[in-house]
């Protein structure tokens, strides 16, 4: 178990200063005068290169690289020109644009994306495992095509659709529920929820549909094997057969593909963020990829990043307690 | 050069303009007599207006906003020398007194601007305003750390141009020499040359007292230290949220130009276009008073409004100055011919033009560079009639003449960027039209950064692309200066006057103009200069957009100058 | 514990005709890809393009809708026209196709080639090539494929034929789950008793790769092959609605969705047709799917699990 905890976290450390590396080097032959889109529009030639001049926009490739290590690891004083900011290790940079500490600007949007994966993590393992499972045990008559129609809707509509005519629908036209409009969990959780339940609800259709088919296969294949063939030879019920013994065995895919969509859900709900104004990362993410806001687009990526891996770690310790025959080593 | 409102097209997060010219566009709505869903129209104090934006109010500092005439939510914190008259329509393009006593004394060749400022401005901890503190705020925002403004007072301002603001020299308390405040009433500003607009100049945001005991550098926009009737109570998440209260300093009896009614304003951002008007069209609970100051109806939003008239009396039209045009680069083949650039401007059809920036309601067809408005001297002409559907035969003769009777084959560059003017759909709209004259368009789309860097640099500029301009002010000069004036041409960095135009009959012209400080003979000669450039077929007008916006049922006494085209916050009222 | 050989061709064949749906849908994505690659036929029979404007077929001064009932449908427009620009929609519908289907099944192809080869190479390599790989499969895995895609989209000239460029994008990014799949069912596989005979009679990894672990990998490389085409036809209309998908005039339903959701009040028959267009094929691309891996090997169920398992390899 240690051996295998150590070994992740090396791995962890290994592949995120692989992204981070990646990112360096796309964003610097991205086109896009950096300097000239922080400074302004109508910034005079004098006042581009100052501004160049302060982000170090002029130096190699590797020496800006080794900066954002250093401070990742020792931290940084940062001069905005008008004061001195120290930004204490792990130091992701100053945002370009607004000279935000990007941890602090991290901090500050995440609870807003983990909320948002969260909730629709929880909607599309309802949905998706629910509607599997029934498909699997109505294998072949009209519940099953009905459900595997729905979920397939779920794929076919991009989520700007999906989210778009649930607001009009529900907020706009029926009334049953404000717009979203995102109140932080801390400051009140029936709002909190409340605001959510469509962003979830958008998302949760989206992701429904992979977990519904994998779940309905790996009931089917489970359901198939012997051992189950026996539990019903010795007249175990159907109830129990479905519920205890196949759910369990076919669950182990479920988990692992519930894990890795977690992670990447966190960056990836790009589009949910958007469509209905959640301040999250996401967001801010596509936003700094449009000015070429370079510390952002790293520290944001990162942590998406983090998130999937130790999600992925997460998924290969359940998939071990899941079905027993799996190893840790 | 304002950024313009965002429209309700799928503008998603992505698009976000680069400069968020804060409270660049203003509001919308409604007809000027248009009532609220009560019967009572009479604006009252109190409530909270709540405004829903796309952009976040990501600068927040004097220094660094880009605004026409002080901006829309800005002019509620920060007062300026000059303003804008708070008005419907055209009387709303002038220019009026804020916290001078009037809009400036010049001197005979109109070089030395003299303010004085009002008795009994008071900033909202109480302390008096004083002019040094004017001066204060103009020098800081030199700094290149909170740069972002429009470039005049670098252009203007005696030895201004390498001053790099108060942060450098800290032993040097005279900083810039320019600006002289004789007495704590009294401003005088010393210009390089004549410059008959400088009101117009002194309406924006650079203008703002800042006390230098209070500034915090960069960190200033979190609590700027008001001067308006309200003052920022929070700030969250670089300017996504912005709570403002009632500055109980300021008084009505010094400022004739605010209303202030509501209590608290309230303003979020980072929605999606049509998430905004989704709201505004359904206006429940808070978002009964609800306005937004950045998010235009989309043709969409505006086919389903029209049909319906509760909503259609709660849209507000406005027209703000902006052109939007092809413009050509007359040092690229085959663009050098004269003839191949009036072949394109008849060969134009505006009316599908018009129809992908939203239709008859959302863009008029445009002949002239100057905007249709009387502040800016508009003056009709159309010197390559092109119709509605464009001259196809004319243009087919044209290109004869010029030695491409075969036909000829162009590229023409545009942004990917969804906004709406120099978007794939106008440019898919020419490409369509010039087919008919024989002229078979490519088309180059560039990712928005990459589009910006090309098309302001000297040196990669393309032969033929998609531009526009926004009034600064509502007046000829900063509209006609940075595109055709040969000495504001940039070699290294930012250029403007794409048609790389330096002529010495145009730029004795614009200095002449300058002179002027009667700003209504002033605009008559714009006009007319613009007549005379137009027949160099430099560019070809396009058509200039309509501002439609949606406000919530509860709201009332919109105002919609000419100056902002959009519903000014200051007037509106949810009680 | 026969392996498919020359006769599983023949087998899969019997097997998939026994299924009704199957077949069915087979027939609907020969169909659209038939009327993709027909489209400029069709059109010419509607008389129509999917580029020329139509200014007199929208009412300008309302945004451009669409003047007529049902979008303007009409004998000359048989789907009736585009709000604002009056193209025809049948034109722009069909075109579409081409873009939609091709770049995504490009892009899927990519991706299951990428994703097959890695992870096979992963399962069956030394165990320093299989880190190597694994930590590679997370990077790709862990970096957010929308920002990756604005990033590489902008970075690339414009001349570059968009379509092509968008596949490969994709396609590029979007293998990591594929190759996660597939070396965990290699590894599944290669503890299994049959491979594990095959092993001792001496039979060389590759043989082993091609003839024993190919078979087992298809089922489920083939179930989500069929989720991924829906997927990467959404992931272009995802990067449409950002502004990086395929470029005008050329049409996809990605973007046709994307500019039409707006309209779904105003003109529904505009969001109608390519959302009813893409669920017909994500519909039957996974009907295929279900029929394709049950036909392949329908005892693939009990067969996975008759190995004890023991010595099966775990992840890492």
């Amino acid at each position: 178990m240690t051996g295998f905890l150590a070994r992740r976290v090396l791995g962890a450390v290994i592949t995120l200063l692989a992204i981070s590396v990646i990112v360096y080097v796309v964003f610097y032959v991205t086109p896009g005068n950096v300097a000239q889109i922080t400074c302004g529009p109508r910034c005079s030639p004098a006042q581009v290169q100052q501004v160049a001049g302060q982000l170090h926009l002029g130096d190699p490739l590797y020496a800006r690289y080794w900066d954002f290590l250093q401070g990742l690891v020792a931290g940084q004083d940062y001069s905005t020109g008008t004061s001195v900011q120290h930004c204490s290790a792990p130091c992701l940079g100053l945002s370009y644009q607004s000279d935000q500490q990007v941890t602090a600007l991290i901090l500050a949007k995440l609870p807003v994306s983990l909320s948002l994966v969260f909730g629709a993590m929880v909607l599309w393992l309802i949905l998706g495992v629910g509607t599997g499972v029934l498909s699997a045990w109505r294998r072949g008559r009209l519940t099953e095509r009905l459900l595997t129609g729905i979920t397939l809707a779920g794929v076919a509509t991009p989520v700007f659709v999906i989210g778009l005519l649930l607001m009009i629908v529900v907020c706009g036209q029926l009334q049953l529920l404000p717009f979203p409009q995102y109140v932080a969990f801390t400051d009140d959780p029936e709002q909190w929820a409340w605001n959510l339940l469509l962003p979830w609800l958008s998302l949760a259709l989206i992701e429904a549909a992979a977990f519904a088919r994998l779940t309905r296969a790996s009931m089917l294949e489970t359901l198939a094997e012997d051992h189950i063939r026996t539990f019903r030879a010795y007249g175990v019920g159907e109830r129990s057969v479905i519920g205890r013994h196949a759910l369990r065995g076919a669950l182990a895919p479920v988990i692992a593909l519930n894990a890795n969509n977690f992670g990447s859900a966190v960056g990836g709900a790009v589009l949910t963020e958007t469509l209905f104004g959640l301040p999250g990362i996401g967001q801010e993410l596509v936003h700094a990829v449009k000015v070429v806001d370079l510390p952002v687009v790293v520290g944001m990526v990162l942590v998406i990043g983090f998130f999937v891996v130790v999600a992925n770690a997460v998924a290969d310790l359940l998939y071990a307690v899941a079905d027993r025959r799996v190893v840790l080593a | 050069m304002r950024q313009p409102s965002v429209i309700a097209r799928r503008v998603a997060a992505a698009s976000v303009s680069l400069v968020v010219a804060a409270g660049a566009a203003a509001c919308g709505p409604e007809d000027n007599d248009a009532k609220g869903s009560g019967g009572d129209s009479t604006p009252h104090k109190g409530g909270t207006l709540t405004v829903l934006n796309s952009n976040p109010q990501q600068d927040f500092d004097p220094a660094r906003l880009y605004t026409s005439g002080g901006g829309n939510v800005p002019s509620l914190v920060f007062r300026t020398l000059t303003t804008r008259n708070r008005e419907n329509g055209e009387a709303g393009a002038k220019v009026v007194p804020d916290l001078a006593t009037d809009t400036g004394r010049p001197n005979k060749d109109a070089t030395v601007w003299t303010y004085t400022l009002k008795e009994g401005l008071k900033y909202e901890d109480g302390s008096p305003i004083t002019s040094a503190d004017i001066k204060y705020g103009i020098e800081r925002s030199f700094a290149p750390e909170l740069s972002g403004g429009a470039p005049y007072l670098r252009d203007w301002l005696v030895r201004a141009a390498d001053y790099q603001g108060p942060y450098k020299d800290k032993g040097d308390t005279k900083g810039l020499s320019a600006i002289e405040t004789p007495d704590a009433r009294t401003i005088v500003f010393h210009l390089n040359k004549p410059e008959g607009e400088f009101p117009y100049l002194a309406t924006q945001t650079q203008f703002t007292p800042v006390p230098k005991a209070k500034d915090t550098g960069t960190k200033y926009e979190q609590h700027p230290l008001s001067s308006g009737p309200y003052k920022v109570v929070s700030n969250e998440n670089d300017g996504e949220r912005l709570v403002l209260e009632r500055n109980t300093h300021w008084s009505a009896s010094t400022d004739a130009e605010r209303k202030a009614y509501p209590d608290k304003i309230d303003v979020r951002s980072g929605l999606d276009s049509s998430v905004i008007n989704q709201r505004l069209s359904s206006s429940q609970g808070a978002d009964a008073a609800a306005v937004t100051t950045d998010t235009n109806l989309g043709p969409a939003e505006l086919a389903k409004v029209t049909g319906d008239k509760e909503l259609a009396a709660r849209v507000g039209t406005g027209h703000f100055g902006y052109t939007d045009y092809i413009a050509f680069n007359p040092t690229i083949k085959p663009f050098d011919n004269a003839q191949v650039r009036q072949a394109i401007s008849y060969a134009i059809d505006r009316s599908s033009v018009v129809n992908a920036a939203g239709g008859s309601a959302l863009a008029e067809p445009a002949t002239t560079f100057l905007p249709n408005q009387k502040s800016f001297g508009y003056t009709q002409y159309d010197h390559f009639p092109a119709g509605d559907a464009g001259d196809a035969a004319k243009a087919k003769e044209l290109l004869k003449e010029a030695g491409y009777a075969k036909g000829l084959t162009v590229t023409l560059t545009h942004s990917n960027a969804k906004d709406f003017e120099t978007s794939p759909e106008i440019a898919t709209a020419i490409q369509d039209a010039l087919k008919k004259a024989g002229i078979t368009v490519r088309l180059q789309g560039l990712e928005e950064n990459d589009y910006s860097d090309k098309i302001h640099s000297v040196k990669s500029e393309p032969g033929f692309f998609l531009a526009h301009w926004g009034a600064d002010w509502p007046s000829g000069g900063p509209f006609l200066a940075p595109i055709f004036d040969g000495r504001q041409i940039v070699k290294d960095g930012a250029n403007f006057n794409t048609g790389l135009l330096d002529d010495k009959s145009v730029n004795a012209e614009i200095d002449a103009i300058n002179k002027l400080t009667d700003l209504d003979a002033a605009a008559k000669r714009w006009g007319a200069l613009d007549a005379k450039i137009g027949e160099r077929a430099l560019t070809v007008p396009l058509f200039h957009p309509v501002y439609k916006r949606l406000v919530g049922g509860d709201v009332k006494n919109v105002v919609i100058s000419d100056w902002t085209g959009v519903l000014d916050i200051s007037q509106v009222a949810v009680k | 514990m026969s392996a498919p050989g020359a006769s599983g061709a023949r087998q899969f064949w019997r097997r998939l005709r026994t299924q009704r749906a199957a077949l069915v849908a087979a027939v609907v994505v020969a169909l659209l890809v038939l009327v993709a690659l027909a489209a400029p036929l069709l059109t010419a029979i509607e008389g129509q393009d999917p580029t020329t404007y139509h200014p007199s077929l929208v009412d300008s001064a309302r945004g451009g809708v669409p003047i007529g009932s049902f979008g303007g449908v009409s004998a000359d427009h048989w789907l009736g026209v585009e709000p604002q620009t009056g193209r025809d929609l049948f034109a722009r519908l069909v075109y579409g196709a081409r873009v939609s289907l091709g770049v995504a099944l490009a892009a899927t192809v990519v991706q299951v080639a990428i994703g097959v080869v890695v992870g096979v190479a992963a399962a069956l390599g030394s165990r320093l090539v299989d880190q190597l790989l694994s930590r590679f499969t997370d990077v790709i895995v862990a970096m957010p494929l929308m920002i990756m895609a604005l990033a590489l989209l902008a970075i690339v000239p414009s001349s570059f034929p968009r379509p092509v460029l968008v596949a490969l994008v994709i396609g590029l990014i979007g293998w990591g789950s594929i190759a996660k799949i597939v070396r965990a069912q290699t590894l599944t596989l290669k503890g299994l008793d049959y491979v594990a005979a095959a092993r001792l009679s001496g039979w060389g990894t590759w043989r082993i790769a091609r003839r024993e672990l190919l078979p087992g990998i298809a089922a489920p490389v083939i179930t989500y092959a069929a989720l991924l085409v829906p997927v990467d036809i959404t992931v272009e209309a995802a990067l449409s609605f950002l502004g990086v998908g395929v470029k005008p005039p050329t049409p996809s339903w990605g973007q046709m969705l994307t500019a039409a959701d707006v309209w779904y009040q105003a003109a529904p028959q505009y969001l109608l047709l390519p959302a009813g267009a893409l669920f017909v094929t994500v519909l039957a691309l996974t009907v295929l799917g279900d029929g394709v891996r049950t036909a392949l090997d329908p005892r693939a169920a009990s067969r996975l699990r008759v190995g004890t398992g023991r010595k099966r390899e775990a992840k890492a």
